[in-house]
């Protein structure tokens, strides 16, 4: 059975109003190609964007698998499915 | 027991302003509550001033501690007349009641008004009282005491004459149709709320009109004494986290319908009572995060953004309850009649990061407004717990 890459896109307040809103709905027709493969589940706040100090650059955060990506965009959540990076 | 009241009205065609007031105060700490309907002779602006003094009068009196007797008395003596009519400038029927169900009325030229107890209409003994300046100005004195799911409507002669001339009702609804119309409903309807009883009152009565146009200004004011509807809304994280714990167990022991405005809320609350959070594969659509799911929990949804929202479909004039997150919330709220705020007073430093495309409300802030509006135009009990 292929693995399923699971993508948590962050609808907490803060990415909301940093995008996430719009990204999701991007993605959603993007994504589609994927079939199963591709789990995308909207999600409450990562508690990301609460950590002052983090050492992560931006809203809107998404998670791909376990793996933070910051000031998410549909082309580096499609980077990280394909490549891994 | 808790007093639910509300009002709905419309204006007579074509006139801009309601000649008919509706004013009414809630004292939580006293249990008590205080309510004045006022009709100002003819319509329009001039009879929008002049119930609203009658009204605003009425209210200040009977809050100021005047008997409510008294404070009609003296109203009667300084309303003046007017000169060509030479009939007094406007109605009023003004309740103060309490919560253990004693109720005093005061009518003064609006139609009696209606009690429905066990289903059956009770006509109650009354005092007559009249000017001793203007021997035609007289008031309806009432003492009553009310019963769990008694009922009380009050209105404008606007409703009881709707229909007047017309074939169907060439008197008028009159104050038995008006009776009819309420007996009706609750038997199908029986624990229908104030504020729909009301809204049912006023399209039953335009009904009567073959251009469905209201030829006078209506209110349809109502009255249900029943047992509270409590509503707990959690928002926030506590201040300190070491409280969690404590606080989402006073969450799960409330005896009510419950609801969490928040993300992290959310998140905290699943943690504490170990609920899992489902959040739905329906993605957002639309300007709000989406709800989430949790057992044993009737609403979850975002924070500030939703909170926000939701205060601004209360501020409409007609209360939006869309079909969006925030509108689940403004409906969840008004179908309550006690709500107690449970705000947590951490903040989250990134909400308030200049480089925001938006401007996000302090929590605290939004939940003061809300209360506020909940309180004053819609007469609920609201109770605030900082956390
Ligand atoms: S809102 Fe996305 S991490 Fe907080």
């Amino acid at each position: 059975m292929k693995k399923v890459i699971t993508v948590k896109i962050c609808l907490g307040t803060t990415c909301f109003v940093m995008g996430a809103a719009k990204l999701q709905e991007k993605l959603k027709s993007v994504l589609e190609k994927y079939g199963d493969s591709v789990d995308v589940k909207p999600v409450n706040c990562l508690n990301i964007c609460a950590n002052t100090d983090t050492q992560y650059a931006k809203a809107p955060y998404v998670m791909v698998d376990n793996d933070i990506i910051s000031e998410a965009t549909v082309e580096k959540i499609i980077n990280k499915i394909e490549k891994g990076y | 027991m808790f007093i639910d009241i509300d009002c709905i009205q419309k204006r007579k065609n074509k006139e801009h302003t309601c000649g008919d007031y509706f004013i009414s105060k809630r004292y939580p700490e006293i249990s008590r509550l205080i309510a004045v309907l006022s009709d100002g002779l003819g319509s329009g602006i001039k009879a929008h001033i002049l119930s609203c003094m009658t009204a605003t009068m009425m209210a200040k009196f009977i809050e100021a501690g005047k008997d409510i007797k008294k404070a009609s008395e003296i109203i009667m003596e300084s309303l003046p007349i007017c000169q060509i009519r030479k009939i007094s400038y406007s109605t009023f029927s003004a309740i103060d009641c309490n919560e253990d169900g004693s109720v005093k009325i005061v009518e003064e030229g609006n139609p009696s008004f209606i009690w429905i107890h066990n289903s059956q209409i009770i006509e109650p003994e009354y005092v007559t009282v009249s000017s001793k300046k203007f021997t035609d100005r007289k008031v309806q004195v009432y003492n009553i005491t009310l019963e769990e799911n008694d009922r009380l409507i009050f209105c404008s002669d606007g409703i009881t004459q709707s229909g007047l001339g017309t074939q169907k009702f060439k008197l008028g609804l009159r104050r038995q149709g008006l009776a009819d119309i309420v007996t009706n409903v609750l038997k199908i309807a029986p624990t229908i709320s104030s504020r729909d009883l009301s809204r049912h009152i006023i399209s039953e009565a335009l009904k009567c009109e073959e251009d469905l146009l209201p030829k006078d200004d209506m209110s349809a004011m109502c009255l249900f004494f029943r047992n509270p509807r409590q509503a707990l809304v959690f928002t926030g994280p506590p201040y300190h986290n070491q409280r969690d714990n404590f606080y989402a167990n006073i969450f799960k022991d409330f005896k009510g319908k419950k609801a969490i405005c928040g993300g992290t809320t959310a998140n905290l609350i699943s943690r504490e009572l170990n609920i899992p959070i489902e959040n739905g594969k329906i993605l957002a659509s639309g300007s709000l995060p989406p709800m989430s799911y949790m057992k044993g929990v009737d609403l979850v949804t975002e924070g500030i953004l939703t909170l926000t929202r939701a205060y601004e479909y209360l501020e409409q004039d007609e209360p939006v309850t869309n079909d969006d997150p925030a509108g689940r919330l403004t409906d969840f709220l008004l179908n309550s009649d006690c709500i107690t705020f449970m705000i947590g007073a951490k903040i989250n430093q990134a909400h308030y990061d200049p480089n925001l495309p938006i401007e996000i409300e302090i929590r605290k802030n939004i939940m003061k407004k809300i209360g506020h509006i909940l309180e004053t135009r819609y007469i609920k009990k609201v109770i605030f717990q900082y956390m």
